[in-house]
C-alpha cells in the first residue's frame, strides 16, 4: 500500500486480507454495558453513527444478564469494571456458559487499561477483542470489522469444535493456515489444543514446537511442559514452568501448572507456596482459590485454607464458575478449629445454594458433616451422620464421583459401618477395573479398615465382573453377531454405567454396526450420548476423537453439500475393539 | 524470583488504578464529544473551530500522558505491565492509528501519508505500539508544516516504524535527550522537558519487545522523506 490520504475522509486504512466484504453494522442488535452513563451515551452515539438502530443499555452486570437472557445480541460492548456485582468477565463467562450468546456474537470488552486477566486468561474465556478507552468511532468500526473477518476464518473450525469433532477441526485449521498467514499463530494454538483433546499429545507438541520456532510464545512453552508433566516428566516440566515465570512474572497459568508439578512430585509445601503467590497476583479466580484452600488444608495450614476458601466464596458470589467445594472445605476448616456450629451453618448454606445444580450435594454435605464430627472427636454425632449416609445410599442407585465415593467409604469404615462402604468400593472397581492406581488406593482403604484379604478378594471379583461383561460383548462382535453385541453392551452399560472401556467398546460396536448395515438415526444418537458421557468422565482420550470422527462420517450428507475435505488415513486407523483385559 | 508486593503497596496500586479508570471515563467522554462537535462543524462556518481542534489535541495529550504514566507505574512498580505479544498485520495496526488520529488530523488540515505493506505480519503488543505511534503523530501534528508520514517496513529482520514530518525538525537538545532516553532512564529531565515522558515511555515500549537476545530501540533524527523530524521505532 502506498497511499496518501487526507485524514478525516476515512476509508483509507489498510485492510490486511485485502478483501473486506462490507458488513451491515446498521442492522445488528447491540448491547452496551457500562456503569458510567457518560460512556454509555458516547458509545450509543458512536453506534448510531454506524447506522445502528437497535441499541440496548445496561448499567450493571445483573442488568446485562437480564437482557442477555431475553434477547440475542449480535454485538456486545461491555466494560470490564462494572462497580459492585458481576464484572464484565463474569458476565461474559456466564453468558457463554448459559448459551445466551451465539458463536457469531461479537463480544468487545472495554477497559480503562490493560489487565493481567486480559493477557493471561484461558483462551476459551477471552472476548473477541479488548478495547482500551478512550474509544473513538473510528476505532470502534475498525475493531468490529476486524473481529468479523477473524470470525469468518474460524467459523467452520469453531463449529466442528462445538460438535466435538476435534480431528476434523484440526484439519480445518491446517487448511486455514495455508490461506490466512496472518492468523497462523492463533490457528496453531487452537490446533494444539484440539490435538490434546484428541488424545494426541505428541502431535500437539509438534505444533507447539512449530510456534516456538517462530517466536518465544510462553503459552507454547507451557503447552509443551504440560505434555511432559502428563508424561510423568515432573522435574523437566517444573524447570520449564519456572523458566516461563522467570521470563514473564505475570503468566499466571505457569504458576498453577508449577503447583501441579510440585504436587505430582509429592512436594505439597512448595505447591502451596506457589499457589499462594499466584493467588496474590491474580486473586479473582474461583478455581485457583479453591485449589489453594484444598492444598493448604491438606498440609495443615488451616489459616491459609480459611482465607482462600472465604475469598473463593466471595468472588464466586457473582460467578457462574462457583461450586460447593469452598463451602465444604471451609466447613472442614471450622471442624479443625473446633467450631462445629459454624461448620454446620456453612453446610446448610451449601445445601441451600447448590441443591438445584448439584444433585449429589446432600450426600456431599452429609459426608463433610460426618468428617467434621469425626475430626473434632464427636464420635456419637459422626456415627449418626454415617447412619444417615447409609440411608441416603440405600435410597438411590446413583453414586457420586470417584473421589467422593472413596471419601465416603473411608468415613463409613471410620464410624463402624461395613456393608455400605464395601458396596461403594466394589462399585468403584467395577467402573474402573483397568485403573491400577485406583485399585491400589481402594486396597489401601480396605487395609486401613483391617479388611485387607477380604478386600483383595472383593477387588478381584469386581474386576472379573467388569471384564466378563466386556469380553462377552467383544466375542459377539467378533463372531459377526452385531445386533446381539449392541444389545449386550447396552445391558452392560446399565450394570456399569461409568466404565470407560465398556463405554468405548459399546460406541465402537454401534459404529461397526452402522458401517456394515447402514446409518441408523437412533443408534447414532445413542453412540453420541455414550461418547459424550465418557468424555465428561475422562476428557482427552484418543478413542473419543477417533470415534467421534467416524460417527460424523456416517451421517448422511444433505443434498448438494459435498464433503469439504478428504478423509485421511487416521480416520479409519482406530477401528479396533478392545480385547480381553 | 521477587517477593510478592506488600499489602499497602498493592492497595495504593488498586486505588491508583480505580482513580485512573474514573479519569479515563471523563477523558473518553471529553474527546468523544469534541470529535462529534468537530465532525458536525466546518472551519468556514464555525469561528470556534480552531479552538475546538486545539481542545481535542490537548485532550489527546492528557490521555496519552495518563496512559503512559499508568503503564510506567505498572512497569516500575508492581505489578508489572501485562505485556501482550501477538502477531499483527501492519494493515490492522495502521487502521488503528488512523482511527485514533483522523479527526485531529482533519481538524488541523494535515495530510497523513502512509507507506505500509498491509499484509506484513509482526509480533507486537498492539495497544502499546498504537499508543506510541499515536503519541508520535500527535506530536508531529503540532510541529509539522502540513504533512505527516507513517512508514512501516522490514529492514534486516527488524520492523522499522517511522513517523516523519515536514516541519523544522527536532532541536539539538531533544535529539540528545532522545539518544539518552534510548540508552537509559537517567538522561531525560522530566522537569524541564515536556516531551520527556513520551520519549521515555516509547523507549520502554521498544525495549519490552524482545526476540532471540535482541530488543527494540527508539531514535530521533532529522531528515527522512521531507527533511523534518523523524521518530523511528525499531522492533525485533
Amino acid at each position: 500500500m502506498n497511499a496518501a490520504a487526507h485524514a478525516g475522509t476515512g476509508a483509507l486504512a489498510g485492510n490486511g486480507a485485502g478483501k473486506i466484504d462490507e458488513v451491515d453494522w446498521a442492522g445488528k442488535n447491540y448491547l452496551v454495558v457500562d456503569d458510567f452513563v457518560g460512556v454509555r451515551q458516547l458509545l450509543r452515539e458512536s453506534l448510531r453513527s454506524l447506522g445502528a438502530r437497535n441499541i440496548d443499555q445496561a448499567s450493571s452486570g445483573g442488568e446485562a444478564m437480564g437482557l442477555l437472557a431475553r434477547i440475542r445480541y449480535d454485538v456486545v460492548l461491555c466494560d470490564f469494571n462494572l462497580g459492585d456485582g458481576k464484572n464484565g468477565q463474569q458476565v461474559l463467562e456466564e453468558a457463554r456458559a448459559r448459551n445466551l450468546v451465539n458463536p457469531s456474537t461479537v463480544w468487545l470488552m472495554v477497559s480503562a487499561e490493560k489487565s493481567v486477566e486480559s493477557v493471561m486468561g484461558a483462551a476459551e474465556h477471552q472476548p473477541d477483542a479488548y478495547l482500551i478507552k478512550p474509544i473513538t468511532e473510528g476505532v470502534l468500526l475498525t475493531r468490529l470489522n476486524r473481529v468479523w473477518q477473524r470470525k469468518q476464518v474460524f467459523r467452520q473450525i469453531d463449529q466442528a469444535y462445538a460438535e466435538k469433532d476435534y480431528l476434523r477441526a484440526a484439519r480445518l485449521c491446517d487448511a486455514q493456515i495455508a490461506a490466512h498467514k496472518a492468523h497462523e499463530i492463533d490457528l496453531l494454538r487452537l490446533k494444539a489444543r484440539l490435538m490434546e483433546k484428541s488424545g494426541e499429545p505428541a502431535r500437539a507438541r509438534e505444533v507447539y514446537e512449530a510456534v516456538l520456532a517462530q517466536r518465544e510464545y510462553q503459552w507454547a512453552r507451557v503447552g509443551i511442559a504440560k505434555i511432559r508433566m502428563a508424561n510423568g516428566e515432573f522435574e523437566q516440566a517444573r524447570q520449564m514452568f519456572q523458566g516461563v515465570i522467570a521470563e514473564n512474572r505475570h503468566f499466571v497459568e505457569a504458576y498453577d501448572q508449577l503447583a501441579l508439578a510440585y504436587q505430582n512430585m509429592g512436594k505439597s509445601e512448595e505447591s502451596c507456596a506457589i499457589l499462594e503467590r499466584a493467588a496474590t497476583m491474580s486473586p479473582n479466580s474461583v478455581p485457583r482459590q479453591r485449589h489453594l484452600g484444598n492444598i493448604a488444608l491438606k498440609i495443615g495450614k488451616v489459616g491459609l485454607a480459611e482465607k482462600a476458601y472465604r475469598k473463593c466464596i466471595a468472588i464466586g458470589e457473582y460467578s457462574v464458575m462457583k461450586t460447593p467445594d469452598a463451602y465444604l472445605g471451609l466447613a472442614r476448616v471450622c471442624g479443625r478449629k473446633n467450631d462445629p456450629k459454624e461448620a454446620l451453618r456453612l453446610l446448610m448454606s451449601a445445601q441451600r445454594e447448590f441443591a438445584a445444580e448439584h444433585p449429589d450435594i446432600s450426600l456431599r454435605v452429609k459426608i463433610t458433616e460426618g468428617l467434621v464430627y469425626h475430626e473434632s472427636g464427636d464420635e456419637r454425632r459422626a456415627r449418626k451422620a454415617g447412619a444417615e449416609l447409609e440411608d441416603l445410599l440405600a435410597a438411590s442407585a446413583e453414586r457420586p464421583d470417584v473421589p467422593t465415593c472413596l471419601e465416603l467409604a473411608t468415613l463409613l469404615f471410620g464410624v463402624g459401618a461395613k456393608e455400605a462402604p464395601v458396596e461403594l468400593l466394589c462399585y468403584v472397581i467395577r467402573n474402573n477395573h483397568d485403573n491400577p492406581l485406583l485399585l491400589e488406593e481402594v486396597q489401601k482403604i480396605f487395609d486401613e479398615a483391617e479388611m485387607g484379604e477380604e478386600g483383595l478378594a472383593l477387588i478381584q471379583a469386581s474386576k472379573k465382573e467388569a471384564t466378563d461383561l466386556m469380553n462377552q460383548g467383544v466375542l459377539l462382535w467378533k463372531t459377526g453377531k452385531l445386533g446381539e453385541a449392541v444389545d449386550w453392551m447396552r445391558e452392560a452399560r446399565g450394570k456399569v454405567p461409568h466404565n470407560q472401556r465398556i463405554l468405548f467398546n459399546a460406541a465402537q460396536i454401534m459404529v461397526s454396526h452402522m458401517q456394515q448395515q447402514g446409518y441408523d438415526a437412533g443408534l447414532s444418537a445413542e453412540a453420541y450420548e455414550v461418547l459424550h458421557h465418557v468424555d465428561r468422565l475422562l476428557p482427552g482420550q484418543q478413542r473419543f476423537a477417533q470415534l467421534m470422527e467416524q460417527l460424523v462420517l456416517l451421517q448422511p450428507q444433505p443434498e448438494g453439500e459435498g464433503v469439504d475435505e478428504q478423509e485421511d488415513a487416521s480416520a479409519s486407523a482406530g477401528r479396533t475393539v478392545d480385547t480381553v483385559a | 524470583m521477587d517477593e510478592p508486593s506488600s499489602a499497602p503497596e498493592h492497595e495504593l496500586f488498586l486505588f491508583l488504578a480505580s482513580t485512573a479508570h474514573d479519569m479515563k471515563n471523563s477523558i473518553s467522554v471529553l474527546s468523544g464529544t469534541l470529535e462529534r462537535l468537530l465532525g458536525g462543524a466546518a472551519p468556514s462556518t464555525n469561528p470556534d473551530y480552531p479552538q475546538l481542534a486545539h481542545m481535542l489535541y490537548q485532550t489527546r495529550r492528557l490521555n496519552d500522558n495518563l496512559m503512559q504514566l499508568l503503564a510506567l507505574y505498572k512497569k516500575v512498580g508492581k505489578p508489572e505491565y501485562p505485556f501482550d505479544l501477538r502477531p499483527l498485520e501492519m494493515g490492522h495496526l495502521v487502521e488503528q492509528v488512523v482511527a485514533v488520529a483522523q479527526v485531529l488530523l482533519g481538524s488541523r488540515g494535515i495530510r497523513l501519508e502512509l507507506d505500509v505493506d498491509p499484509a506484513l505480519v509482526w509480533h507486537v503488543d498492539e495497544d502499546l505500539v498504537v499508543g506510541v505511534l499515536s503519541h508520535a503523530i500527535n506530536n508531529a501534528i503540532h510541529y509539522t508544516c502540513d504533512t505527516v508520514r507513517l512508514a512501516i517496513r522490514e529492514v534486516d529482520g527488524w520492523l522499522e516504524l517511522r513517523v516523519e514530518d515536514n516541519g523544522p525538525g527536532y532541536p539539538p537538545a531533544l535529539l540528545k535527550a532522545g539518544a539518552s532516553a534510548a540508552r537509559e532512564i537517567g538522561g531525560v529531565n522530566f522537569m524541564t522537558n515536556s516531551t520527556g515522558l513520551g520519549l521515555y515511555f516509547s523507549s520502554e515500549v521498544a525495549k519490552m519487545h524482545r526476540h532471540r537476545g535482541r530488543h527494540g530501540a527508539l531514535r530521533l533524527e532529522n531528515g527522512g522523506h521531507y527533511g523534518g523530524g523523524c521518530f523511528v521505532l525499531s522492533l525485533p
